[in-house]
């Protein structure tokens, strides 16, 4: 924590004493902060980030020429409306218009929004199983490696 | 003698929409006829603003056209604003850098990274650029603009007279309730405050509660990232209320003990303003126009360690001399945006754009 990482424009308070009390309060949760580097919640952001967000899946051997972004997952129609300029009816036709909208989307958008979360879920259970898939394949080559060696 | 104003839409309640029907209250008290036109005219405004189809019996090159900008253009209206023969001004919002986008939301993305190639275009278009904040201004500088000047936000106090919701002030009216306003996007960095306020929870304050106030439309794979990282830490106070009415909102604001901000890009944060409004002491990231917007006022963090910042925000409540002064500090502040003000700003501005041409 760099000296001034705070600043505070009234001329009316201490800044300095202001910071110096924060030290002493941050020094006094030093020992009850998570010690292990995983559990900090920092940590855990972050790799929930690559987990949800950053990476996509890969092709890989068990996903052989698929890559499937988490963006790939939402399909609800969010900018679509049901839309005509025709002057012919005036008000009523806006109306008819915002009924339709709304019907529509009352009826079709649980459904997607259910299907999108359901995909992304989809999503994340075959990374999680394309990275095991990736793991047993590796013990199987050294297992095979060191079946090799012992049959020499 | 007519200053009309474009923007591809507007709605209730959104910033950039507020500062519209704002503008159009300021430029009519100030005697010039002003309309709102719009690419897309939502059901629920038509009446209060038209379609751009109709600008051309109002079209005339003695006319200012201020052309509010804050995600880009279609190629029908960047054809139909070169097209137009009236003075052209446009007022640049800023625009998220898409990077923030990347995995998140293909469609914002790929219109921010439009927009800001937009800029450089229209630059060669419009009389004049305009931006809310000197940051923004900086940004039209640095894509060919010559000369941007600021055209603070309004800040209209009477838009804020509704009475606040009374379920949300009797539920919420215990504790130590922190705030955040905003829609839900990752330059906002909700997981910032998300981690401030584990380390004020557990460390600083138990009853601690967080709400993060704003619609998460488009951006549910970020909120689905926010949910999962406020379950694996455990925290069951933290509020994500998605969008709410004006008199829920007014009540948030009446509930919060403390603002708190940890946004990376803002062009200018108007919720920054409501906080002001409300006296509700502020603590912000200073990134971006926040700093500007500030101006002095609030506490500004210049760097993100969150059990600091928590304690920080412990020592505000608890210290009851410290937090009326940021408040004061705070409500002088304020005064800059206040409808008087900006009036004679956009008189000057207006009298400027008219001293290089034909009379305005």
């Amino acid at each position: 924590m760099s000296d001034a990482w705070i600043e505070i424009s009234d001329e009316n308070i201490n800044v300095e004493e202001i910071m110096q009390k924060i030290r002493e309060r941050t020094a006094r949760h030093a020992d009850v902060l998570p010690s292990d580097d995983l559990d900090k919640p920092q940590v855990v952001a972050e790799a929930l980030w690559a987990e949800m967000i950053e990476e996509p899946i890969e092709s890989s051997i068990f996903l052989k020429g698929i890559q499937i972004r988490q963006r790939d997952c939402d399909i609800v129609p969010r900018y679509y409306v049901i839309d005509w300029r025709i002057p012919i009816l005036g008000p009523i036709h806006a109306i008819v218009r915002r009924f339709i909208n709304a019907e529509i989307r009352r009826y079709m958008l649980p459904a997607l929004k259910k299907q999108s979360s359901f995909n992304r879920k989809v999503r994340r259970a075959l990374k999680e199983l394309d990275r095991e898939n990736a793991r047993l394949h590796q013990e199987i080559e050294i297992l095979q490696q060191s079946q090799d060696i012992g049959q020499f | 003698m007519q200053v009309h104003q474009f923007h591809p839409t507007v709605s209730f309640g959104d910033a950039i929409s507020n500062q519209i029907l704002s503008l159009q209250s300021l430029l009519r008290r100030m005697g010039y006829r002003s309309e709102i036109f719009c690419e897309r005219l939502p059901t629920h405004f038509e009446g209060r603003a038209r379609h751009m189809s109709q600008y051309a019996s109002y079209s005339s090159s003695t006319n200012v056209l201020l052309s509010h900008f804050s995600l880009g253009y279609s190629p029908a209206v960047l054809d139909w604003l070169e097209k137009v023969p009236d003075r052209k001004v446009i007022v640049y919002h800023n625009i998220t850098p898409h990077k923030y986008f990347a995995g998140i939301n293909d469609v914002y993305l790929e219109a921010a990274q439009a927009g800001r190639e937009q800029l450089n275009r229209l630059s060669r278009a419009m009389e004049a650029g305009w931006g809310d904040s000197t940051f923004n201004c900086q940004e039209l500088a640095g894509h060919g603009w010559a000369n941007p000047q600021v055209l603070p936000i309004v800040f209209d106090p009477k838009r804020y007279a509704v009475r606040p919701d009374r379920r949300v002030l009797k539920r919420w009216r215990d504790g130590l309730n922190v705030l955040f306003v905003g829609r839900v996007s990752p330059n906002k960095r909700f997981e910032d405050i998300i981690l401030t306020f584990y380390y004020l929870k557990r460390f600083v304050q138990p009853d601690a509660r967080l709400f993060l106030v704003g619609a998460a439309q488009g951006m549910e794979t970020y909120l689905e990232f926010l949910q999962a990282l406020v379950k694996r830490l455990d925290l069951p106070d933290v509020i994500f209320t998605g969008h709410v009415s004006k008199s829920q909102l007014m009540a948030y604001y009446r509930s919060a003990n403390v603002y708190l901000s940890m946004s990376e890009h803002e062009g200018l944060g108007v919720p920054l303003l409501e906080s002001m409004h409300f006296g509700v002491p502020i603590v912000a990231y200073g990134a971006a126009a926040v700093p500007e917007t500030l101006s002095g006022s609030g506490i500004l963090i210049k760097e993100k360690n969150y059990p600091a910042v928590a304690e920080m925000i412990g020592l505000l409540v608890e210290d009851e001399e410290l937090r009326t002064r940021i408040v004061t500090q705070q409500r002088k502040r304020l005064e800059a945006f206040l409808p008087e003000r900006v009036e004679a700003c956009l008189r000057e501005m207006l009298s400027d754009l008219s001293a290089y041409g034909t009379s305005v």
